[in-house]
């Protein structure tokens, strides 16, 4: 009987699998073909969205004509389109985490996203993996950046503070800062915190009454001046944050991309298009 | 209406449990159970209505929880940022909650019967003394069963939580129990108030909301998350199925990345020891030979352990009193 349900149980994996590849497939096919309705119903009648993240649209030679600002002629008239794409969304993070649960990370593709959220005006865009290779690799990734930034944008596009291990925490500009965070800057940080303040009551300057909520939040931004991320980006199949930033995604929305590899502007507008919609109630 | 339901699953419902249970299963599911409210408004019932039905929902999940054997249960009752709704609303649930606890109280030989252990997590001096009492009685009832454990989590934020452990640490350091280079990720993890606990396996938040809102960010790093958009109040035996199998689906990825977490701590809490070992014998002239400096650091590490072991029976001694204070006390009205 055993045997009977562990083989059963197989084959419910790998109908669920096929599940998401059949739902992954038509929701592609009817973004292209808006019309065809009987294609977006049996995509929503088929088995639960839980299984499936939002796929990504591969890059098509064809131009779509949602890509306008990719697209455009001078760099100039790309920011100007970016910026308007950006004042068109229903509401715009200021902190976005890009958070890699994919095996291994794409520095293009990495920096394509990143590039894109500063030009929509995030003024916050942090990349996390949980296995530290981004930012191991960090002058790789700000290389990438600041080539696709002179490409898209120009020499005169904005200017950007890069923070990673090791490298200035504190910002002092108003210029659009990007973080390269591993799972260090989470427990690790919260680790260092209580030690420093309880370093403080062995001193006698301070008593186990004083340590509050505010007081270990500041501590935490002193060590690291990271707003806390109104939206993360997961990019992967991997459901779980593994060890991003668990002090601050308290109130953060999280939104899921199947994979970061040849992810599309199309993709970023869609999930920020999806953030626009969530509503905070904050507890009450 | 009782906390535990009795009842087997029907026919179709035993089938999905025994071909869930041929793969992974988790030990340990937390719920934010989220969509009372607009359960209610969606059946132009009222507010406190909704909460009831939620209740209700609740210990229809124990049961079915206790046939796909999973032991461990945590849910958000209400969190710290819920004090800021209506007075009205506030009360209402606090009311609600003292009915609950009553009948747990009244349901204790069911309790022992199926050996159910409630906790219950949170800063408990934020609530009214008659409920603390309530609470407090019924932790301390079921504190021996070991069979199947409900976390509930009331007057509750993970900062809170976080920020409560580090206070117990600064303490333990003021009475020389500890000392500050003794803290680590591991011992703020026996600090929060879910330590007798695991780490939640799955954590599953209901009513479309793709939000932590401050529940269990230390302990679910390495969960699987999973959001469903049904509301709490009309959750299914197959919202739980669909959501199992998602944990089934992650769980060799998820187990790869605790495993690798777990063996850098490890290496964390060696390098954190070797360097203590180095600062004490700064003084005396580093031990010459690497057996010797082995043999230092083992005997710190142990030394430290036993510091930290020490430390910690303190404080569940703390607790453990905390709670026998407030049930032996006469419930105030």
């Amino acid at each position: 009987m055993a045997l009977l349900y562990g083989l059963l149980w197989r084959l419910l994996l790998v109908l669920v699998h096929v599940n998401r590849a059949f739902v992954c497939w038509l929701r592609a096919r009817t973004r292209c073909f808006k019309g065809r309705l009987w294609e977006r119903a049996l995509a929503s009648l088929l088995l639960p969205v839980a299984f499936t993240d939002f796929p990504v649209e591969q890059k098509k030679n064809h131009r779509n004509p949602d890509s306008k600002a990719v697209d455009a002629d001078s760099p100039a008239e790309r920011q100007a389109l970016f910026l308007n794409d950006g004042k068109s969304l229903e509401k715009l993070p200021v902190h976005i985490g890009l958070l890699l649960v994919d095996e291994e990370p794409s520095y293009t593709d990495v920096a394509n996203l990143v590039v894109w959220c500063l030009a929509l005006g995030i003024s916050h865009v942090s990349v996390y993996d949980d296995n530290g290779i981004l930012q191991k690799n960090n002058s790789v990734l700000m290389h990438e950046i600041t080539q696709l930034q002179r490409h898209l944008l120009g020499v005169e596009g904005s200017k950007v503070e890069f923070l990673s291990n090791g490298s200035e925490k504190h910002v002092v500009s108003c210029r659009p800062v990007v973080s390269v965070l591993s799972p260090e800057d989470g427990k690790q940080s919260i680790v260092q915190a209580a030690q420093q303040l309880c370093r403080s009551v062995e001193n006698k300057e301070k008593s186990p009454k004083d340590i509050s909520v505010s007081m270990l939040d500041s501590l935490l931004r002193e060590f690291r001046n990271i707003p806390d991320p109104d939206l993360v980006l997961k990019l992967g199949p991997v459901d779980s944050t593994l060890g991003f930033l668990p002090w601050h995604i308290r109130l953060t929305e999280f939104i899921s991309l199947s994979t970061h590899r040849n992810v599309s502007y199309e993709d970023l507008l869609g999930a920020l298009h999806r953030y626009g919609a969530c509503q905070q109630r904050l507890g009450k | 209406m009782s906390w535990i339901k009795e009842g087997e699953l029907n026919f179709l419902e035993r089938i999905a449990a025994n071909i869930l249970k041929a793969g992974p299963m988790p030990k340990h599911v937390a719920f934010i159970m989220d969509g009372n409210r607009r359960f209610a408004r969606k059946k132009n019932m009222d507010r406190q209505e909704g909460h009831t039905q939620g209740f209700n929902k609740l210990a229809e999940t124990l049961r079915w929880c206790k046939h796909l054997d999973i032991q461990e249960v945590t849910v958000y009752a209400f969190s710290i940022e819920n004090f800021k709704r209506t007075k009205d609303e506030v009360d209402g649930l606090m009311e609600l909650a003292r009915q609950k606890f009553l009948r747990l109280l009244d349901e204790m030989d069911n309790l022992k019967k199926h050996e159910v252990c409630i906790r219950v997590l949170g800063d408990l001096n934020m609530l009214p003394l008659d409920l603390q009492q309530i609470i407090a009685k019924a932790v301390v009832a079921t504190k021996h069963h070991n069979k199947c454990f409900l976390n509930v989590c009331f007057a509750y934020t993970s900062r809170y939580e976080i920020t409560n452990a580090v206070r117990e640490m600064a303490w333990g350091v003021e009475n020389g129990l500890i000392k500050a280079s003794d803290i680590s990720e591991l011992l703020l993890s026996e600090c929060l108030y879910s330590n007798n606990s695991p780490n939640p396996d799955l954590l599953i938040r209901t009513s479309g909301e793709v939000r932590l809102s401050d529940f269990l960010l230390w302990q679910t790093s390495h969960s699987c998350v999973v959001f469903q958009a049904v509301l709490w109040p009309e959750y299914t035996f197959w919202n739980l199925c669909e959501a199992i199998i998602q944990y089934q689906l992650n769980h060799k990825s998820i187990q790869k990345a605790r495993d690798l977490y777990q063996e850098q701590q490890e290496f964390q809490q060696l390098e954190a020891d070797r360097i203590c070992v180095a600062e004490l014998h700064q003084g005396n002239g580093k031990p010459s030979d690497s057996k010797r400096q082995q043999e230092a650091l083992q005997q710190y590490t142990a030394c430290r352990i036993e510091r930290v072991q020490d430390f910690l029976q303190e404080l569940k001694h703390k607790r453990d009193l905390f709670f026998t204070d407030l049930s032996s006390q006469v419930v105030s009205t």
